[in-house]
This record gives structure tokens, sequence and C-alpha cells, in this order.
């Protein structure tokens, strides 16, 4: 069991900054998702922890001890790669042994430890087969089973489910979580699907060009991004976002575009500073109503251009005076594209992010 | 996804243009081969013919394709006669075999080398080693020969395993690279975080997932090896301690009369472990030397 801690962390190919100013803490038992998209630095950053890549500066410590030059097989940590790395010429269960071998461990020991995790990811019946015999989920278990296996401090999984179709995707995210809570290791899971994270993670950690953009609970990341990346990245469909100007009344503050006027909170309003007059809106589509005819204040009108049947429910993708809004709509509400719409919202869902450096107000 | 259009062949046109074509594409594809075969087997055919003909019929001046009078004297002379046959075969199985060994262990490391270090100096350093493979021999020979009689091994079987191992290990260890470069990173960091050393992830993990490369660098080494002419002539002066090649060429050429019939014969019988080898493993070889172009095996 560990606490990990990232100070300053910079990882630099050649001339390329890959990493930088990565500072971060990890909890005991916690399980953290790194996410971002690709080239954002997140598997490197897991490969840091592993000891597999050399930082180029900054510290990594488990619980309080410096591992800076503490190599991968004396730090206690599991992994699980993202291509299984299984040993192709050995059985399930020499795979699963071989580094409790290494450890010297007796051999009954050794047999009791792979059949009791073989039984609890069951994949017992399979431990005489080669990799190559099993199904890509029956790997993914073994490649599972064989982190386990070693009961390590830290568990590390760089992308384990990308290889694997959409329904088994779900089935082992469930196995996953299982593992872990039977385990309790601190582990840290490397994505770039934001649904994986949401679902998967006590806290997430949000990567893009190398510099960590957030990291908070999923809940926290959805409700409070900290800038607009985030608040486009995290959420299915993606927050939609809108210019509109800051106008100060002495009824209040409004943001207006094209006449119309989304009155502001107190709370929300404050956040802005006063010299700033133009901001960027983004509205999650569940905080969008669509409407066919209203005088509302808050209420904007486009064209339909896509509209994403979802059984319950459908998602329309609103044209806004080149601005693309997404709403969520009742499956009763039948929109076809082209038709023109209205969109209302309420200003105490919407945020607000700085137009340049695109750094949440609220 | 594309969805390519299928349309069904027209009907009562076999002798349509595309068809044809293909006739003639056929039929020039089995000329070619047959040409190619007639080119590798017709000296093998010679070697056959000539080895089973007497002293006279093997050099007469309007040669015959079969032997009018098979004799099995030229196999016979090969064994009873006062030539060091045995000690020649001896010879070449232990150079060969010893050349094999030793370059399928050195091409290994130095192939490893080449496609897991991380070293600065690299890149030059591999192609450093094409270039020294892309040398001819007798380029080489030379500068050997001085190397090894300072070494005081000239005119002994080591030196000769030396001389072999010298233009085996650059191609040997591109052969490995190729091999190594297939197997996947994972695997190795997989056995690194269950907290094994370099070595003995490159012999418990890496080797046995190259077995086919090691047997195709043993092989194309051995072959090679046995095979080689200049090496021994150049580096072995006393004919005990001579190879096959060379010995046969020593002992069946004379100043004024070349015995063909018995060099035919000793070329047949030098031939044939060879043959058993190559098709004994040339699956494998041929996996071998296509290593690397592929990726996820």
């Amino acid at each position: 069991m560990a606490r990990i801690s990232l100070r300053d962390v910079e990882k630099r190919y050649t001339s390329e900054l890959v990493l930088r100013d990565c500072d971060l803490d990890i909890d005991d038992h916690e399980f953290v998702v790194l996410v971002g998209p690709s080239g954002s630095g997140k598997t490197t950053l897991l490969r840091i922890i592993a000891g597999l890549e050399p930082l180029s500066g900054g510290e990594v410590y488990f619980d309080d001890t410096l591992v800076n030059d503490v190599d991968v097989g004396d730090r206690d940590v599991a992994m699980v790669f993202q291509n299984y790395g299984l040993y192709p010429h050995m059985s399930v269960y020499e795979n699963m042994a071989f580094g409790l071998k290494r450890r010297g461990l007796p051999k009954d020991q050794i047999e009791t430890q792979v059949n009791r995790t073989a039984d609890l990811l069951g994949i017992e019946p399979m431990l005489k087969r080669r990799p190559k015999q099993l199904s890509g989920g029956q790997r993914q278990r073994v490649a599972l089973g064989r982190a386990i296996v070693r009961d390590p401090a830290v568990f590390l999984l760089d992308e384990p489910l990308s290889n694997l179709d959409a329904h088994l995707r779900v089935q082992m995210r469930a196995e996953i979580l299982k593992v872990h809570r039977t385990v309790s290791a601190t582990a840290v899971y490397v994505t770039h699907d934001q649904i994986e994270a949401l679902t998967m993670g006590d806290r997430i950690v949000v990567m893009r060009d190398g510099l960590i953009q957030q990291v908070g609970t999923p809940e926290d990341l959805y409700d409070n991004p900290a800038n607009r990346f985030v608040a486009g990245f995290i959420g299915t469909p993606a927050m939609g976002f809108t210019r509109c100007t800051v106008q100060r009344t002495e009824q209040g503050t409004e943001l207006t575009r094209n006449g119309v006027r989304i009155p502001l909170p107190q709370h929300r309003a404050a956040a802005i500073p006063p010299d700033v007059d133009v901001v960027d809106v983004g509205l999650r589509p569940e905080r969008l109503m669509l409407q066919r005819q209203s005088d509302d204040l808050g209420t904007v009108s486009g064209v339909v251009q896509m509209v994403e049947q979802l059984g319950a429910e459908y998602y329309v993708y609103v044209d806004v005076d080149g601005d693309l809004l997404t709403a969520r709509a009742p499956r009763d509400q039948r929109v076809h594209v082209d038709d023109k719409v209205r969109l209302s919202t309420d200003g105490a869902f919407v945020h607000t992010f700085d137009t340049e450096s695109g750094v949440a107000y609220a | 996804m594309t969805v390519t259009p299928v349309t069904a062949p027209p009907q009562g046109l076999n002798t349509s243009a595309p068809a044809r074509r293909r006739r003639r594409g056929k039929i020039g594809r089995t000329i070619a081969i047959a040409v190619a075969l007639f080119f590798a087997l017709a000296p093998l055919y010679w070697m056959v013919s000539t080895s089973l003909k007497p002293g006279i019929e093997a050099t007469r001046r309007d040669p015959t394709m079969l032997p009018n009078d098979v004799t099995a004297e030229n196999y016979q002379k090969l064994f009873s006669e006062n030539l060091p046959f045995g000690s020649f075969a001896v010879n070449s199985i232990v150079t060969a075999l010893a050349a094999a060994v030793i370059s399928v262990l050195l091409s290994a490391l130095g192939g490893y080398a080449l496609s897991r270090g991380t070293f600065r100096l690299r890149e030059p350093i591999s192609y450093l080693v094409l270039i020294a493979q892309m040398l001819p021999l007798v380029v080489l020979l030379g500068p050997l020969y001085l190397l090894l009689l300072n070494a005081e091994l000239v005119n002994t079987l080591p030196g000769l395993v030396v001389g072999y191992i010298s233009f085996a290990v650059p191609f040997g260890m591109w052969l490995m690279k190729g091999f190594f470069d297939a197997v996947p990173r994972e695997v190795e960091e997989a056995a690194r975080v269950d907290g094994y050393p370099r070595w003995q992830i490159l012999f418990r993990v890496v080797l046995p997932l190259t077995v086919p490369g090691l047997f195709t660098t043993g092989t194309f080494v051995f072959i090679e090896s046995w095979n080689n002419l200049i090496y021994p002539l150049t580096l072995i002066n006393t004919i005990d301690k001579q190879t096959l090649p060379a010995g046969l060429i020593l002992s069946f050429t004379g100043q004024f009369k070349t015995d063909w019939g018995g060099m035919m014969a000793a070329s047949v019988v030098t031939t044939l472990p060879l043959l058993v080898a190559f098709f004994a493993i040339q699956r494998s070889m041929v996996r071998g030397l296509t290593a690397g172009a592929v990726a996820g095996e």
C-alpha cells in the first residue's frame, strides 16, 4: 500500500518537453484515472510512476521515500499493459507465477496464490493454456491476474480496455473495480475515454500537452471545470460553447448575444472580473431546453444540424450563428434536421470562461 | 466501411482477354521457374552423374549425360585410399559447428543491443556493422591473416573459426535484430516490472521467443562456413587441418591432371549434410529472413 507524490515532474525527449510541472498526490488505496487526448503525456506519466521511464526533472515519492533512482523491479508496482504484454511462450499459470518466482516464494505458496487469483478472475480453467489460445477478454483477465497475484502496493493500468469491444469493456470496467476493492492497492489508470474515467475514478487527472489541467472527483470536473478544455473534454455529448457580452445593469448582470439575454445569478456574476466584457459561455446539453416557440429572456434560436437518437431521448445539435450547441430532448419532442428551434437555459447553469486563456470564471 | 461491388463473371467467355492474359501469365511463370530450376539443378545433376562415371568417361571430350558405365569406384576411393577424407570431414564439422554456436551467441547479444540499446552511438554502430558485412571476404582476408599471425592462430582450427565468425557475426547481428524488433516491448517491460534484471529478461523471455531466429542464424553460419573455400586455403597450410572444400581441391587437383570423378564423389558426400540441414529448417529460415516485415505476430 502506498501514497504516491509527484513534485514538478518533467520529461524531455531530446529537445521536446512532453511533461512539465506535474504535481500530484495520490492517496493510499485511491483509484486515480489519468485522462486526456493522444499525446497529452498520460502514459508517460504512468511509466514514470512505474519506473519504466527516467525523469528529466522533479521527484517521485512512494510514501515518503524518493524513488527517482529506484529500479522498476524494486518499486513494488504491478502493471497491466495496453497490449497485455503476456509472455507468449509461457502458460497462463507460468505467466502469473513468473513474478512470484523472482521473489523466491516456495512452490506451494506460488501455487496457492496463483489459484486464488485465478479463482477471483474466473480464469482457473485456462491455467494450462498459452496466451495465443485465449480471447481478448481472457487475455485481459490474465494480465490483470498477473498484476494482482503479487499483491503489489501500486497497481498501474495503461489503457487496458482499449483493445476490447464495447460490451466487454463495460463488463471489464466493473471487474477491475471489483479487483481493486479486493486488493486495495493504490491504482493509477490511464485512458483516453472520459466515460471510463468518470465511471471508474475516485479522482480524475485531466491532462493536455504534457500539463495537468485539473484534478478532482468526477462530479467536480463535470460541475466545475477549471478551463474550457476540461469543460469540453469531460461529458458526452460535449459542452457547447458560444461567445457572449457581459452587460452589467442595476438589476444585475446578464450575458447577451444578438438580443438574447441570459441573467446570471449573483455568485456567477461575481466570478467574472469587472474589466471583462466578453466571455465564452459553456452550456451542458442537459441544461438546454428545446422549445418551438418562446419569448423567454434566455432563449436563442438556431437550426437543427443533426439529431442523435438514443432510444429514450434525443441529442439535438443546433447551429446558433455558427456555434454548435447540443441539447437533450425527450423522445416525444419530434425534431428534424433543418428545423428552426429555440433553446433556453437557466443562468445558474452556464459556465463562463476567459476568451483567451480559457480559464473558468466560476 | 467500403463496399466493393461484386459482379458475376459473364458466362461462356472463358477465352476472354483477361482469361487469355491469365493463361499467358501462367505459362510465362512456368517457363521462368523451369529455367531457374535448370540453372540450380544442372550442376547438381552433373556432380552426381560424374561421380558415377569411371575416370576415362568423366574426362571425355564428348561428355555423356548419363554414365555409360555406372561405377562406385570414386566413392570407394574416397573412403579407402590414402585420402584423409575423414579428417577433412571432422575439421569441417568442428569448425563450422563451433563458428555457428559462437556466432549465434555473439549475434544474439549484439543484435539485442542494436535492437533495444539506448546508447548514443547505436545507430552509427548499426550501420558500421552493415558496412562490414558488405565488404568482400577477400578484402578482409589480408588484415585477418595478420591479426591471426600475431595471435599465433594461423594454421589452427580456432584461427579458422575466428575467421568464419568475422564474416558471420555482422549478418547474424542484423538478422537477430529483426527478430528482437518483432518482440513486443511490453513483454520485456512486464518482466522488468516482475523484477527481473536485463540479462535474465534476455535469456528467460526474449531468447525463447526468438528461437527460430537463433536456428536461422546458426544454420546460415554453418552453411557459409561449411562451404567456405578461401579462408581455409589461406589460413590453413597443412593438409591434416584442412576442411572439406579446400582439402578436396588440394587432393584431386594436380599440376597436370584433375580427378573429376573423385572430386565429384567427394562433393556429393560434402553436399548431403547441407541439403539435409537446409530442408530441415527451410520453413523457419524463410520466416527468419522476412522477420520484422510484419508486426504483431
